[in-house]
């Protein structure tokens, strides 16, 4: 964290602009950042730890965010850096050729979900508790790609530029994440007995 | 990647047809289709029971995914020891760390 340039000096009133700006853009997505990083950490006390270096750390380098840019995705990408660093750890090598086995294998889970009368959790049932908890449990690079695109609602691209990695190694991501969740709670299902009849359900 | 097989196919219960809409349902719901194979698969859904019911459940599951995004903030301890950061940094602005929890509250 030490700064290798000492910081120019500004007058008192572009000071005040700067932080009444980085309060305005970068402060309402602390909760976000936090989602992130609790995601990326797995532990509380860690990602405390990595949310307050990323603010700080954009705090001190907001001179380099573009006004009118997505300031979520340049805090995702300083919280993606810091927990790198902080870990030490080399890029994730796990690359997969595409989607589609990951695709038709959630397509047999839905086809067993079915035949047992369960195809209707996700509509039926509040798994929410249940599918933190599977993300938790999903591996990373998966677990990044699952958080980014499918909890915080970010772009493919973006998601692509926060994990540096091709937009198309993000769908394959993506797409193993959403596969083994759903294979996850699918065997819960069946685990718990979950039957139509068992869960009250009319049909 | 080569089609799926067909026994795979039929395992599923689905005929050659609905191969399109298994392989590339979540590109569909992602908005990262051509609008030709988005208009495609929409195309059949609207004739095919099965597939519908499959994306049914696919939406369900990415809106179930996506509600966790309103279920848990980051805690209180954070935003106070990072106002103290902000405060030691010399940003004018550290209180409103937690004035925006307040807001969002209210």
């Amino acid at each position: 964290m030490t700064t290798l340039v000492s910081p120019p000096v500004v007058p008192a009133a572009s000071t005040a602009q700067r932080d009444a700006e980085f309060a305005r853009e970068a402060l309402p997505w602390l909760d976000d950042v936090y989602r992130f990083a609790l995601s990326l950490t797995r532990d509380d006390a860690d990602a405390d730890d990595v949310v307050q270096e990323t603010y700080l750390r954009a705090y001190r380098s907001w001179h380099t965010f573009i006004p009118g840019t997505d300031c979520r995705r340049w805090l995702f990408t300083i919280c993606r850096n810091v927990f790198l660093r902080s870990r030490e750890r080399q890029r994730p090598t796990v690359d997969l050729e595409d989607g589609e086995q990951d695709a038709l294998a959630a397509g047999s889970v839905y086809a067993a979900a079915r035949e047992n009368g369960y195809d209707d959790i996700y509509a039926r049932l509040d798994i929410g508790p249940a599918l933190r908890e599977a993300i938790d449990e999903l591996a990373e690079p998966f677990r990044s790609a699952v958080t980014l695109v499918d909890v915080e609602d970010l772009s493919y691209e973006a998601a692509a530029e926060i994990m540096d990695v091709p937009i198309g190694t993000v769908r394959s991501r993506l797409f193993r994440g959403r596969r083994l969740l759903q294979e996850k709670l699918a065997s819960l299902a069946a685990e718990y007995g979950l039957t139509p009849a068992a869960a009250g359900s009319a049909k | 990647m080569s089609a799926p097989k067909q026994d795979q196919l039929e395992s599923l219960g689905l005929s050659a047809s609905c191969a399109d809409v298994v392989r590339h349902l979540w590109d569909y719901l992602d908005d990262q289709l051509t609008p030709d194979g988005a208009a495609r698969l929409k195309a059949h859904m609207a004739s095919c029971a099965k597939c519908r019911g499959y994306s049914d459940y696919q939406s369900c599951f990415l809106e179930a995914v996506a509600k966790l995004r309103a279920q848990f903030d980051a805690p209180d301890s954070l935003r106070s020891k990072l106002a103290e950061g902000l405060k030691s940094e010399g940003c004018s602005c550290w209180d409103e760390v937690t004035k925006a929890k307040a807001n969002t509250n209210g």
